[in-house]
Order: structure tokens, then C-alpha cells, then sequence
């Protein structure tokens, strides 16, 4: 690549950095009192409904091997 | 360069350093608390302590990837022994056993219908194979080749669309049905190491070697925020349950949980015993619990609204290099290079 082009593409991805900043830098935020309270809210709300969480009776576990049953 | 173009060189940088302090600044407006404050009241979850229910035999090499079929019972994992498996993890039947054209894979998918999964490494490409042909052999049914670096992560958005992150810096939007490329999310500074779809299918993250997170709008193809911070690679990435949060896990040792309507980290997960790399992650389904994937060959368990571990799984014999919590919440799998994968609930 000749030293023009080089330096054509650094002035390209320079302009294209700016462009994206300004982008990111205009959006609108929401404070960290409220972020943090959605999220606490979100875990109670669904601690319940969380089997790694609560855990939950071996007889529903999919995973658990069943006891041995003898055929009569 | 002439003296034109490095004058507009240095009015861009100090221009992208001006717009960067007021993003720091934006955000600092923001701090009126902090996660840990907030949540200063509630008590740390009780120890979490999960049992190996099935360990999943018949790998020969390491394993590099799983994910969970949306049906919570099957899972597909990718080896370096060249085979993508199936699993019926109740049964530990394999369902399906693929062998790859390519055996240094590093990713693989279940598409959400249940229909195809995709995989993809070292060969630049993303291969996805067809689960229900109507003979009954899985084939490959496209070849998504135009990324100039490896394959890290790939996840289906439907069968006719599938999202990957690459070692050349990018994501790509793919249309599977014409094998072709329908977006490039180029941004990234460093390779693209993983990559997670938010629960509204509206947007995804990526995580990559830059340091950085970035959140993508899938259909306008913009990049709307980047998340720093870390001191490391990311190599893991997931959405918190609601999809207003991003979970990041790196080579710096810690994971960290970025708000996306804040636009900035809420916490840190970390402990000064632990020193070596994050390579997987995965909340459980209330994202209360963050099970994180280590190079010790252990998972952690972290609350994720204190920061404290409650708990850990040690079971492997080698670097757990993968981690899935399954739809319904039932069961975490773990993937390791000791060639096992573990279900444990």
C-alpha cells in the first residue's frame, strides 16, 4: 500500500471513530439508582421460578436416576 | 502525510478525545448510587450447591463448545477431535454423531427450531448441517465462508439467519438460505471472541480482544454502545435475563455486569484467589446466580447482585472451556478439555 492510501484509510477510520463516538455520546441514560432497582427487581420476581436457585423435589429432577423398579 | 491531512488528524483526535471525557462524564452523571449500595439491604443467597447428575462420555480431544437446544433435553457439542455431537442429556444417548470436514472447531449453535445446528474455527467458516434431512443423514447444507479470521462464536437467530464473531475483528448477519453476508458489524479493534443474542432477538453483544463489549442493533447494523474496563480479553459474553444487562468474563480474572440503559458497569466480580482467566459463562434463569467457567478447571458460582461466590463446581479434569444453563433453568452443562461434558443440578 503507498504512504498516500495509508494515510487516506487512518483519515477514513479517524472520521468513521468520531462519527461513532458522537453516536454513543448523544444517547440517552437512565441512572444507576433505577438500573440497579430493575435488576434487583427482576431476581425476585423470578427467584421463585429459578431451580438452580431454590432448588427443587429429587421426584421432578429429569436428571436424577430413578430407583430400579422390578416388573411383576 | 501533507500538512492538510495531518492537521485533519489531529482535529479527529482531539476531537474522538473530547467526545470520550464527555462520555465518562455522562455517565458519571449517572452514579447516584452504586449496585452494591443498592443492594446493600438484601442478604447473599444461600451456598449453591449442584451435583454432577450425567457426565456425557465419548469425545476424544478437547472440547471447545456446547449450547443447549431450546427443548432443555438436547445439546450439541464441538470437539477437537472433529466430531459435532448431539446429546440427549437425560439419556446420555448420542443423538447425532457429525464428523467435521475441519476438526479445529472452536464454536457451535443449536438453531432455536430444533432443526439445524452450525459450527465453525481455524477454517474461517461457518458450516451448518441439516439435524432433520429427509433421509435421515445430517449433511451440511451451507458453507458461510468470507470472514479473513477464525470462527469464535456463532448463534442462530431463526434457520434462515445466524450471527458470527471472528478473529478478524467482525460479526456478520448471514442468510443461510443464499449463503450470504446481509450485515458486517466492523468496529471491534481486537479479534471477536464471543458473541450473545438478546432475549427480543433485537440486538447482540460481542466481546473481543480490544478490551471492549459493544451492544449492535441487528437491523440498522450500528453499533449503539461500547463497554470498557476490563484489562484483558473478553472471551465470554451473555445477556442478563431481561436484556437489559451485559456479563462479560475475561482473561483479567474477573467478570463484570455492564447496564445497558445506565450505559455503564455496575459491578465486579472477582477475588483476589482467583488469578487466572474466565473462559465461559451463563446466568441461571432469574439471573441471580452467574456460573463462570475458569482456566482452573473449576466453575464459580457469584450472587450476582453482591459480587460474593456462593459456590463452586469442581469436577473436571482440565480447563472447563464451556457453560450452558438450559431454557427451563434445570441444568447447567459444563464442556472441558478433560473431553466430558457434565450436567449438574
Amino acid at each position: 500500500m503507498s504512504s498516500k492510501t495509508h494515510n487516506a484509510n487512518s483519515i477514513l477510520l479517524a472520521r468513521r471513530t468520531v462519527l461513532q463516538l458522537r453516536t454513543e455520546a448523544s444517547r440517552e441514560r437512565m441512572k444507576v439508582s433505577k438500573a440497579s432497582a430493575d435488576l434487583m427487581n427482576y431476581c425476585t420476581e423470578h427467584a421463585m421460578a429459578d431451580p438452580l436457585l431454590v432448588g427443587f423435589p429429587t421426584s421432578d429432577n429429569p436428571f436424577k436416576d430413578k430407583k430400579p423398579c422390578t416388573i411383576l | 502525510m501533507t500538512t492538510i491531512a495531518m492537521g485533519e488528524m489531529e482535529q479527529l483526535r482531539k476531537e474522538a478525545d473530547n467526545l470520550k471525557d464527555q462520555i465518562t462524564a455522562a455517565r458519571k452523571a449517572m452514579q447516584d448510587t452504586t449496585l452494591q449500595e443498592a443492594a446493600a439491604s438484601i442478604n447473599v443467597v444461600g451456598r449453591v450447591q449442584l451435583k454432577t447428575r450425567k457426565t456425557l462420555r465419548g469425545h476424544l480431544a478437547k472440547i471447545y463448545a456446547m449450547h443447549w437446544s431450546t427443548d432443555s433435553k438436547l445439546c450439541v457439542s464441538a470437539s477437537q477431535d472433529g466430531k459435532l455431537i448431539v446429546w440427549d442429556s437425560i439419556t446420555t444417548n448420542k443423538v447425532n454423531a457429525i464428523p467435521l470436514k475441519s476438526s479445529w472447531v472452536m464454536t457451535c449453535a443449536y438453531a432455536p427450531s430444533g432443526n439445524l445446528v452450525a459450527c465453525g474455527g481455524l477454517d474461517n467458516m461457518c458450516s451448518i448441517y441439516n439435524l432433520k434431512g429427509k433421509d435421515g443423514n445430517v449433511k451440511v447444507m451451507r458453507e458461510l465462508a468470507a470472514h479473513t479470521g477464525y470462527l469464535s462464536c456463532c448463534r442462530f437467530l431463526s434457520d434462515s439467519e445466524i450471527i458470527t464473531s471472528s478473529g478478524d475483528c467482525t460479526c456478520v448477519l448471514w442468510d443461510i438460505e443464499t449463503g450470504t453476508q446481509k450485515t458486517i458489524f466492523a468496529g471491534h479493534q481486537g479479534d471477536c471472541m464471543s458473541l450473545a443474542v438478546s432475549p427480543d432477538f433485537k440486538f447482540f453483544i460481542s466481546g473481543a480482544c480490544d478490551f471492549t463489549a459493544k451492544l449492535w442493533d441487528i437491523r440498522e447494523g450500528t453499533c449503539r454502545q461500547t463497554f470498557g474496563g476490563h484489562e484483558s480479553d473478553i472471551n465470554a459474553i451473555g445477556f442478563f435475563p431481561n436484556g437489559n444487562a451485559v456479563i462479560t468474563g475475561s482473561d483479567d480474572a474477573s467478570c463484570k455486569l455492564y447496564d445497558l440503559r445506565a450505559d455503564q458497569e455496575l459491578i465486579t466480580y472477582q477475588d483476589s484467589s482467583i488469578m487466572c482467566g474466565v473462559t465461559s459463562l451463563a446466568p441461571s434463569l432469574s439471573g441471580r446466580l452467574l456460573l463462570a467457567g475458569y482456566d482452573d478447571f473449576n466453575v464459580n458460582i457469584w450472587d450476582t447482585l453482591k459480587a460474593e461466590r456462593v459456590g463452586v463446581l469442581a469436577g473436571h479434569d482440565n480447563r472447563v472451556s464451556c457453560i450452558g444453563v438450559s431454557s427451563d433453568g434445570m441444568a447447567c452443562c459444563t464442556g472441558s478439555w478433560d473431553s466430558f461434558l457434565k450436567i449438574w443440578n
